[in-house]
């Protein structure tokens, strides 16, 4: 039989017949078409049962209720908590991000002790026993060398039973040094403190104030709670005004009714001037001034003396006629309420500055009432027994602190974290031989990040307790992580700026994903571990018995509901708020209101660098998650590179998106100059918020870190710094 | 592919043939090339039929052999008692767990599969891995609620009497697309006999289109999505589609 | 009220955001971003492949220093009827991949059906649309918070906001099983709206004289829904494509912006 090529052809027809008349074409089509549409490797997020989990969210400290929505053990997405008195319902950028920094790749996964050399990130595994052990024996060596007052802690807040415990720790363990992260809260902590003789919070009644007078607060950029402040600024829309006094069109500026342009760094003499203006034409409270205040006369003349309206025009750039209308409209509202600390309030500012503020609402008369300030007691729901100390601790405690906070030249100030790495640096006080930190990234949210990361490199022993791997984590020897804020509880104290107490609860939402254990619990292990009178000041097996206990009877509320607030609270009463020598309102005087000046000489540095907030951009110890990086605006950041706003006018030929080098006697950075009208001219404004070094690829490397390229200048009252720009100048790359 | 030589080749072949017309040598030829054809049929039509489904879809069992008959004769409230709807208007679909240990806390018998069960799953904790006959592509949104509890379907329409099974039938995983058999139906050349035999696009839009024809307010596709010819509805016009007040994309894709 | 209880009535879902109340948060863009399992890449500043469904623009007045003024607007997909349900993207589509829902007035589209020719970006006047230039990629682990209730996409189709339409389907499944064939207003709201916490976004049904979205907007259906409110207005107007999404301003300059004016031009307008 010959297999010609005639019989090849046919049995190929036929092949092809029979392929025809079989479903292999048309399924294997079908089946490809499918394949194509639904690639195998785009995830199939799995479905299953949902279900809400409430709890609060501590991104920052603004304490808004959230909802985690679930599928089966899967968190998907984190919702506003409606009737939360905070935020009811609404969230912000960042905490709608939270999911991302929850299942991120930033997450430190177990802990980790530093093999190679600082912050080269080479790192070995060890385990949690290994872990304390090493604290233990460090910290151990140094109490038996009586040192133990070299030890200092890092925490982003001190209030809350987490920070209570840690500050318990440390008394107990024979150290002064707990340093709390700076922020405007000292400041107005300290106006308090000065002008009302308490030691409270200032509570902000913005729902109800219908002329809301801000000194640069980035009220609407995350100054205070800031889904609460977005909140009210939409109620002031509907009744109210809003007056923003600031050099820079900011989004609060542009929201606002009017904007007042001045020169940065008056605000003090500008609302000394309201004050003169509102002294002389009595339209101050006179019940209020009369009855309930001290030092006025002393005060008028002072501001009657240097403050005139025409005096401080020159100084400011806002006109006489301007500064006369803003006293007026100020005083003639019914619920006037004066504000300051610069954006989002990350630096303390000049105490002058808030007492000259306060001074305002004082004048009129909104002191603990609608609409105004209010003074906020600190929660007393911890109520744990005295330590005993024993004679190492109590000897190391005897020690002065090692920021000066407490010190003859800044008696009143708590803590003062910006002189930390100078004392560190410089060698004049005791030598930090151990350092704790908890709840934040000084690393990176420091002012002058060289000093910074020098003081740190003089401490012989960093312990970070950082979920994720941040700035200050690289730079440590040891990292302990601590759970996620959505797998742990831990209690939530009023929110900054809030005028009533409240305690949030938050809660697990999943189970902790990694090896990580909750701060609570590791402090509770290392008291243990020490025994003695140590161990004794923590008499709970872990920190959720702690926390169960120190809430009471607030336990079931808070699990049910999220949220305990304190239906009794009610301000002040005039009469017996105020707890000054005199049991008045202290007019305080406490030298001159002279502005605060900046690092630099003007002939070398013709600008002045600004930083600017936003609430697209994370800048305190959380960094953006990528969904919030995303939603930056290419006039801020472009690649890698960080834009900064000119004005028009003082660009001297830099053209729009040009490359340039930004240089302050801090150092220099290269940048992209973009042109802004809504700054003033021979200003320069920078985003704060990106140039971090660490954390994962979509965030680091972006940009520039404002710290890098300013440094702290002290305040001449509360040591705090008071830095609100610094000369620079533009030159070509 | 042919070069000249080729082509001649080929000329002079035809030459031949047509010049010898020889009778027995042209059948023979004639029955080799048949032959060939047939064996090449024969051949492709095995291979379309017979090994391409072998190749095309892997055998797998389910983790547990199951028995439905048991289940539906043990609960009261039918394919319901275990295949509910949530509060939340969302369908539970295959067991968790959780819902099995109500009942299977201990064994209940001596069957070796609830043995298995038990021991594997719930004394451990882990969840059985039921391979899911009905799986959709992750682009469908099929809404239970719409269908069950106001379209009145039976769950039989769509799932067939799988209520009456008393094992788990073989998986057939389609190595393409790795979805099970069941979609496409077992009818490998996409016949179907009743309407559970398949759930693909086209099978939700046959009922559809039908109970449109019957006047009921249904999402029906528009043209030209639904391109497969349908004899009890006149081609659908531009005119049409707009007049259809449910149709649209989301509608059936997320 | 008794035309709510009238079940066949078709729906029409819009939105009216005040930009006076908008601050530029940017919490409406992640929040559709989180519900919507919108992909995110390492550098996402080049804003033309950055995939943003709700994107937030800012206009300035263009004004000197003092006189500087800005605003941010908010933009989502219009959802255009245009003529009927002739939006600019559905027309040109020639895969069909996107449509108009008559029923409830939002254009929705299979990701899975469209095979990325991006005319349908062309035809969009509001840069609404956005191709999956790569393939998503989550970091490890991360994929771990996607939403069932959305596919994910994949690289080579295009993308826009669903007015979270799924929150609607989700939201019948509840009216179904409770027996109900209408839902009330606030059951089906977007992620955005529930999200801004400025109370800037207002969604609901246009088509319903009882919701804050008709009282505010106050569409004339005489003019192709143009709204009746003097300080409302709707993105390029004159382009007659019928968006669904309203604003609000009290300022002047930036309805005017928001119309792309051009002085005297609209003099000839005709719609």
């Amino acid at each position: 039989m010959k297999v010609c090529r005639r019989s090849f052809l046919s049995l190929i027809i036929g092949g092809a017949a029979g392929t025809a008349l079989s479903p292999l074409p048309l399924k294997l089509m079908d089946d490809s078409s499918i394949w194509s549409q639904a690639w195998p490797w785009t995830p199939v997020p799995e479905d299953g049962e949902v279900s809400h989990v409430g709890s609060i969210c501590t991104l920052c400290p603004g304490g808004c209720g959230i909802t985690v929505r679930k599928v089966n053990d899967r968190a998907i997405k984190i919702e506003g908590m409606k009737g939360h008195p905070v935020n009811n319902g609404g969230i912000c950028v960042l905490g709608l991000s939270g999911l991302q920094l929850l299942y991120g790749p930033t997450r430190v996964k177990t802990p980790l002790k530093r093999v190679g050399a600082r912050g080269e990130g080479r790192w070995e595994k060890i385990s949690w026993d290994e872990a304390i052990a090493e604290v233990v024996k460090k910290l151990g060596g140094l109490r038996e060398k009586g040192k133990s007052h070299t030890v200092a802690c890092i925490s982003g807040t001190d209030r809350g039973t987490v920070a209570q415990l840690l500050g318990r720790f440390l008394t107990v363990y024979g150290s002064p040094n707990f340093i709390r992260i700076p922020s405007i809260q000292d400041s107005y902590e300290l106006t308090m403190h000065l002008m009302q003789g308490v030691q409270a919070s200032a509570g902000f009644d913005v729902e109800n104030a219908d002329f809301v007078l801000s000194f640069g607060s980035g009220l609407i950029e995350g100054w205070g709670s800031p889904v609460r402040m977005i909140k009210a600024n939409s109620k002031w829309k509907e009744r109210g005004k809003v007056v923003q006094i600031e050099s820079r069109l900011s989004n609060t500026a542009a929201k606002a009714d009017k904007w007042v342009p001045i020169n940065p760094g008056t605000e003090a003499a500008l609302a000394l001037a309201i004050a003169n203006v509102i002294i002389q034409k009595s339209l101050y409270n006179a019940d209020f001034v009369k009855n309930y205040s001290s030092g006025f006369e002393e005060f008028k003349q002072m501001v009657l003396n240097e403050f005139s309206p025409d005096d401080v025009s020159g100084i400011t750039g806002v006109s006489a006629s301007t500064i006369e209308s803003l006293a007026k409209s100020f005083a003639g509202s019914s619920k006037p309420l004066a504000v300051c600390g610069r954006g989002q309030g990350e630096t303390p500012g000049s105490l002058n500055e808030f007492m000259a503020v306060h001074t305002l609402n004082a004048l009129v008369g909104n002191i603990d009432k609608k609409g105004g300030v209010w003074t906020v007691p600190d929660p007393d729901y911890i109520k744990w027994p005295e330590v005993e100390m024993d004679r190492i601790a109590a000897n190391g405690m005897s020690k002065a602190r090692i920021d000066g906070a407490g010190s003859k030249r800044y008696p009143d100030t708590r803590y003062l974290l910006d002189r930390l790495p100078n004392a560190i640096n410089s060698g004049k006080e005791y030598p930090v031989e151990a350092l704790f930190v908890a709840g934040a990234n000084p690393v990176y949210t420091i002012p002058d990040s060289k000093a910074v990361k020098e003081a740190f490199n003089k401490v012989p022993f960093v312990v970070s307790f950082s979920s994720y791997m941040d700035e200050t984590a690289v730079n440590s020897d040891l990292i302990l992580p601590n759970h996620v804020f959505l797998e742990r509880y831990e209690d939530v104290p009023t929110p900054v700026g809030l005028q009533k107490p409240i305690i949030g609860l938050s809660k697990p939402v999943v189970k902790p994903l990694f090896n990580t254990k909750h701060l609570g619990d590791v402090i509770l292990l290392m008291a243990k571990a020490f025994g003695g009178q140590i161990a004794k000041a923590f008499p709970w097996d872990s920190y959720e018995v702690c926390l169960k206990e120190t809430l009471g009877n607030k336990w079931d509320k808070l699990i049910n509901d999220g949220f305990w607030a304190d239906s009794n609270f009610r301000p002040a009463v005039w009469g017996g708020a105020f707890h000054t020598p005199s049991r008045k309102f202290e007019f305080v005087n406490k030298g001159k209101a002279e502005s605060i000046k900046i690092e630099g000489d003007e002939k070398a540095y013709p600008l002045i660098l600004m930083p600017y907030d936003s609430m697209r951009l994370a800048s305190g110890f959380i960094g953006d998650p990528p969904f919030v990086i995303k939603t930056v605006e290419d006039t801020v950041l472009k690649g890698k590179e960080i834009v900064v706003e000119v004005n028009p006018k003082s660009a001297r030929g830099f053209r729009e998106g040009d490359q340039a080098i930004l240089s302050t006697p801090k150092g220099s950075v290269k940048v992209r100059v973009h042109h802004f009208n809504g700054i003033m001219p021979g200003l320069v404004a920078l985003p704060r918020g990106l140039g971090h070094t660490a954390y994962d690829e979509y965030l680091a490397d972006k940009g520039v870190n404002f710290n890098e390229l300013i440094g702290p200048v002290e305040d001449p009252v509360s040591g705090l710094n008071a830095a609100w720009g610094i000369r620079a100048k533009l030159t070509r790359a | 592919m042919s070069t000249l030589d080729d082509k001649a080749e080929e000329t002079v072949e035809q030459v031949e043939t047509t010049k010898c017309p020889e009778k027995e040598q042209k059948n023979r030829a004639c029955g080799i090339i048949l032959i060939f054809f047939v064996i090449g049929l024969v051949g492709s039509l095995a291979v379309g039929w017979l090994i391409f489904p072998k190749l095309l879809y892997s055998q797998k069992k389910q983790p547990i052999d199951f028995n439905h008959v048991v289940h539906v004769a043990a609960v009261e409230d039918g394919c319901e008692s275990c295949h509910y709807f949530r509060e939340d208007g969302s369908f539970s679909g295959v067991p968790k767990l959780a819902q099995c240990v109500g009942c299977h806390e201990e064994a209940q018998g001596e069957n070796p599969e609830e043995l298995k069960f038990v021991e594997e799953h719930v004394t451990k904790g882990n969840e059985v891995p039921w391979l899911v006959y009905s799986r959709q592509p992750d682009c469908v949104f099929f809404s239970h609620a719409s269908h069950i509890k106001m379209g009145k379907l039976d769950c039989v329409v769509c799932h067939g009497h799988i209520g009456e099974s008393k094992h788990s039938r073989v998986y057939e995983e389609n190595r393409l697309t790795g979805y099970s058999r069941d979609i496409w139906g077992k009818n490998l050349a996409g016949l179907k006999k009743d309407t559970w035999d398949r759930m693909k696009m086209d099978d939700c839009a046959e009922c559809h289109a039908e109970l449109k024809a019957k006047g009921e307010t249904v999402t029906t596709l528009p043209w030209p999505i639904n391109w497969m010819p349908r004899p009890y509805e006149k081609p659908a016009s531009s005119q049409v589609r707009v007049n259809i007040q449910k149709d649209a994309c989301f509608v059936c894709h997320k | 009220m008794k035309e709510q209880h009238k079940n066949t009535k078709a729906k029409k879902y819009g939105m009216v955001i005040d930009l006076d109340k908008c601050t530029g948060c940017g919490a409406c863009m992640a929040a559709c971003m989180a519900e919507n399992n919108v992909p995110f890449k390492k550098d996402e500043s080049n804003k033309l492949d950055s995939i943003t469904w709700m994107r937030v623009y800012s206009l300035t007045n263009g004004k000197k220093f003092p006189e500087a003024d800005m605003c941010y607007i908010p933009r989502p997909c219009m959802h255009c009827e245009a003529h009927n349900g002739h939006a600019p993207c559905v027309s040109v589509c020639p895969a069909v991949a996107t449509d108009y829902n008559h029923e409830t007035g939002i254009v929705s589209q299979i990701y899975t059906r469209c095979f990325g020719c991006r005319y349908c970006m062309a035809a969009c006047p509001y840069h609404a649309r956005y191709f999956n230039w790569w393939d998503p990629v989550w970091p490890d682990g991360m994929e771990k918070y996607l939403s069932p209730n959305v596919s994910p996409r994949m690289r080579g189709v295009v993308e826009k906001c669903s007015f979270c339409f799924h929150r609607y389907q989700l939201a019948m499944n509840k009216a179904y099983v409770e027996g109900r064939r209408e839902l009330e207003e606030d059951e089906y709201q977007t992620s955005c709206t529930q999200a801004c916490p400025a109370g800037a976004i207002i969604f609901g049904d246009l088509n319903n004289p009882g919701h804050a979205v008709n009282q505010i907007a106050k569409p004339d259906p005489k003019h192709g829904g143009r709204p009746m409110n003097p300080h409302a207005f709707r993105l390029l107007e004159r382009l007659g494509t019928n968006p669904k999404v309203y604003y609000l301003s009290s300022r002047e300059w930036v309805r005017r912006a928001g119309d792309n004016y051009i002085k005297d031009e609209g003099k000839q307008g005709n719609h």
